[in-house]
């Protein structure tokens, strides 16, 4: 499949690719681009550089924030807002949305219109509906102490939603551009998040392909649209605070050269009949394996990390390696970068077996095992289901888990207890 | 290589004030105390970085408004976001901060039709809400407070919706028909922010409204009311709805500086309307508020001293028999109030009542005193005249109590 590039674009990043954080495409799985996936790597490296000025942008190669136009909803078209405890997680939606479209007989992409939160009106033979040419990016705004809303590295998420609509045939886009478009979306609705640390409003940009032709080809429309959802918690837990998790090493979630390292919605789909069964047996989540082996990959939507005392005796965090069967989670980044800078504790990206982990088990050396992700920062884990039996973690049971100082760091940085660059603040 | 190690001692560092601070994070908001730190005061934006909001509440408890009002006083900082809001409360009487509430609102009415009776922050006079009253307050940084260019605004929303005219006079009111007034307006000016509040006559209950604010008697400014009018007499096409509605647009279209109009364009760059869901868990610290201003302390309590007087005729089969009097026989009942409870009492027997055996005088003062102006003072009364009897089986006051409490009881409960 022809992969979408426009001259501009290229000439840029082969200019620039030294400094920018892109995937190389390479035949080997297992090998990456060093700068994306190193946890030494410091946090303002992260943001895009400003070495050669950006080329004019037209529509072929991105939308424009200046062409944004806002229609605000009368009074009739607003939701009533619910209560803060009934939110839940993207049940409730804002008062407006964004929406861009792409048509490459009318030059590429069209002007951004911000407008009352509305159905779709969508061509039944639209590509998205029928081959999965889709893509998304979940992301948090949050309202910090200081009454200022903040967004947690929202940069990391539209370089990732560029390279998801590379893959799938959908039009690349500047960034930049949507960040601020979302920023103004966020602003009008910015009511919607709570004056408390109890909530937050998170961002789901979407790219689909809606040309209503049945060729299994590159869309030659498309349309980007945001929706905004204030959500308090992702899912219930046991009550020590802790999930369970299923493994089964029979279902596959993402394969070697596949999409497992992208965010679109058909890595998603094929996992619900999975988690309904392991819900029957009492657990929250999947646990992902792959290979004979039984290489953890992820458990549910989130990137799967350990604990454990190391051959040397030192306490370890490790991670399995981006090697493109794991979505390249920006908590996980995060939790990495900032873990590295932690005089007690080595980190470490390295490849997980189930034999492994029950044996570091066993042994008594692994301490703790949780899931990172946007929606829950994080998560720990206390039970697996394996092979009939269920395999007991001691997580809840460390008195200064490691799981605990990520997530306080995390939120700490996200509503502005801490100033750092990752929290980028927008009004 | 410094630089990593210091980030590696200040995050290091973090982490220890990420373990106190997150403890104490709940932010500590509106109790009394403005949290907003480090504003630096004299950095008010050009009028272009300036958006306005619309919010409108989705509560008409008064408490509740009146709570969120002082929750956005005390918290929100508008010099980049001027919000107008618009409320309406279930039947109730706001008197202003330093009103007497007997004095201005007819409280056994009150009670008696369930009516709500609430003191706010702001100063000003005595007005009756209800489902027909459109409240707004506008919220603007002190430095750009300015009364004139909100009426102004109701005004222009007035005539672009609904083809009204009126204006505006020297007392800030606006008047249609050059004599009906239409709206009351308060105002609270503190350090950083002010507010100004108004309301909006469209389809109110009039004759609950004279008798909900019918004046007491008493020796203080009589009252000149203004003749009021329902909007909604003007013009049938005015509801609250359509009124808030248009008033909020036209607050959208006009620069936050200057009174002229933006047209669609101006709108197209504001945040718009908002529903907003006055609870705690949105606005934390709002429970607080709410609670404070539903206590009897602070609604009657907060009154400042004030003396009430009257005098009752004593009915001549009370007084002794075959006596002739010169003066008429008056009994004179005079109390003092001070924070809402009677503190000094006096009472001007007339000699014939004195003469034909009423001695209750002294009981009647020790037991008023100390209890709320209140049915509660009352009940007190009669409990202490009851007691007096001692020969044991007469449980009931005899005449001369009965219209000695019943006088009492006018002077409480009736205007």
């Amino acid at each position: 499949m022809p992969i979408r590039r426009s001259k501009v674009l290229v000439k840029w990043i082969y200019e620039n690719q030294h400094k920018i954080q892109a995937v190389r495409y390479c035949s080997s799985l297992l090998r990456y681009k060093e700068l994306e996936e190193s946890p030494q790597i410091e946090p303002e490296a992260v943001t895009a550089p400003q070495t050669t000025p950006r080329p004019q942008i037209t529509p072929e190669f991105s939308f424009k924030y200046d062409d944004l136009q806002v229609r605000l909803a009368a009074p009739y078209q607003l939701q009533p807002k619910p209560e803060a405890n009934e939110l839940g997680f993207g049940k409730y939606f804002t008062d407006h949305m964004l929406k861009i479209n792409y048509f490459k007989e009318l030059g590429g992409w069209q002007k951004p219109e911000i407008i009352p939160f509305e159905n779709l009106s969508i061509h039944p033979a639209a590509k998205a509906l029928h081959y999965a040419i889709q893509l998304f990016e979940g992301l948090k705004a949050y309202r910090g102490v200081d009454d200022k809303i903040r967004l947690f590295r929202p940069d990391l998420n539209m370089q990732r939603m560029n390279l998801a609509a590379q893959r799938s045939g959908l039009p690349m886009f500047d960034g930049e551009e949507l960040i601020k478009c979302l920023v103004r979306l966020i602003q009008i609705d910015q009511e919607w998040v709570p004056h408390s640390e109890s909530s937050t409003l998170y961002l789901r940009p979407t790219l689909i392909g809606t040309e209503p032709t049945f060729g299994v080809m590159e869309p030659d429309s498309a349309m980007l649209f945001a929706i905004l959802s204030p959500v308090s918690a992702y899912y219930k837990t046991r009550s020590d605070g802790a999930v369970s998790i299923y493994a089964d090493p029979n279902v596959v979630r993402a394969f070697p050269g596949g999409v497992g390292n992208k965010k679109v919605g058909s890595n998603y789909g094929p996992t619900i009949a999975v988690t309904s069964r392991a819900a029957k047996l009492g657990h929250q989540q999947v646990l992902w394996l792959f290979g004979p082996d039984k290489e953890l990959t992820e458990v549910g939507a989130m990137n799967i990390f350990i604990v454990y005392i190391n051959e040397q005796g030192d306490k370890q965090l490790s991670t399995p390696p981006l090697n493109g069967l794991i979505l390249p989670g920006v908590t996980r980044r995060s939790i990495l970068e900032l873990a590295s800078q932690w005089e007690d504790l080595t980190v470490k990206e390295e490849v997980i077996t189930m034999e492994r982990l029950i044996e570091l088990n066993s042994k008594g050396r692994l301490l703790e095992m949780f899931g990172a992700g946007t929606a829950v920062v994080v998560t720990p884990i206390s039970n697996v289901g394996y092979l009939e039996e269920n395999i007991p973690i001691p997580t809840m049971k460390q008195s200064q888990p490691v799981f605990q100082r990520l997530k306080d760091t995390l939120l700490a940085i996200q509503y502005g207890h801490i100033d750092h660059p990752y929290a980028k603040i927008i009004s | 290589m410094a630089q990593s190690m210091m980030r590696k001692i200040a995050l290091s560092n973090m982490f220890v004030m990420v373990g106190l601070t997150r403890r104490a994070s709940s932010r500590s908001l509106a109790t009394g105390k403005n949290l907003m730190v480090k504003k630096t005061s004299n950095d008010l934006p050009p009028e272009e970085e300036i958006t306005k909001s619309v919010f409108m509440s989705q509560s008409t408890d008064i408490y509740t408004n009146l709570a969120l009002e002082d929750w956005m006083y005390r918290n929100m900082d508008f010099r980049k976001h001027h919000v107008m809001m618009v409320w309406r409360n279930e039947p109730c009487v706001v008197i202003g901060r330093h009103q007497n509430p007997w004095l201005e609102a007819n409280v056994p009415f009150l009670s008696e039709k369930e009516i709500a009776l609430a003191r706010r922050n702001s100063g000003g006079g005595t007005v009756y809400h209800d489902r027909g009253n459109l409240n707004i307050t506008f919220f603007t940084p002190r430095e750009r407070y300015d009364r004139k260019y909100n009426l102004e605004l109701i005004k222009r929303a007035l005539f672009r919706g609904f083809g009204i005219k009126s204006i505006i006079n020297d007392r800030h009111d606006i008047i249609v028909r050059d004599k009906y007034k239409i709206s009351g307006t308060a105002a609270k000016l503190g350090r950083t922010t002010a507010y100004h509040h108004c309301t909006l006559l469209v389809n109110a209950n009039k004759a609950d409204l004279s008798r909900a604010l019918a004046k007491r008697e008493t020796n203080a400014t009589p009252s000149t009311p203004s003749p009021v009018v329902n909007l909604s007499d003007l013009d049938n096409r005015v509801t609250v709805e359509s009124l808030q509605t248009a008033v909020g647009y036209e607050y959208l279209r006009t620069p936050a500086l200057q009174l002229e109009d933006g047209g669609e364009r101006h709108i197209s760059k504001q945040r718009g309307f908002q529903f907003i869901n006055p609870t705690e868990d949105w606005f934390p610290g709002l429970s607080e508020l709410k609670n404070d201003l539903q206590t009897w302390d602070w609604s009657f309590g907060r009154t400042p001293m004030f003396t009430v007087s009257r005098s009752f005729p004593v009915p001549s089969e009370l007084l002794a028999p075959s006596k002739v009097y010169s003066a008429a026989q008056e009994l004179v009942i005079s109390m003092t109030v001070e924070k809402g409870l009677i503190n000094d009492v006096t009472l001007n027997i007339p000699p014939g009542l004195v003469e034909s055996g009423f001695h209750g005088e002294a009981s009647v003062i020790t037991h008023l005193k100390g209890k709320r102006f209140t049915s509660e003072a009352l009940n007190a009364l009669q409990d202490a005249m009851l007691t007096r009897h001692t020969s044991g089986d007469v449980k009931k006051l005899d005449e001369k109590e009965q219209f000695v409490a019943k006088c009492f009881d006018q002077v409480v409960n009736t205007v």
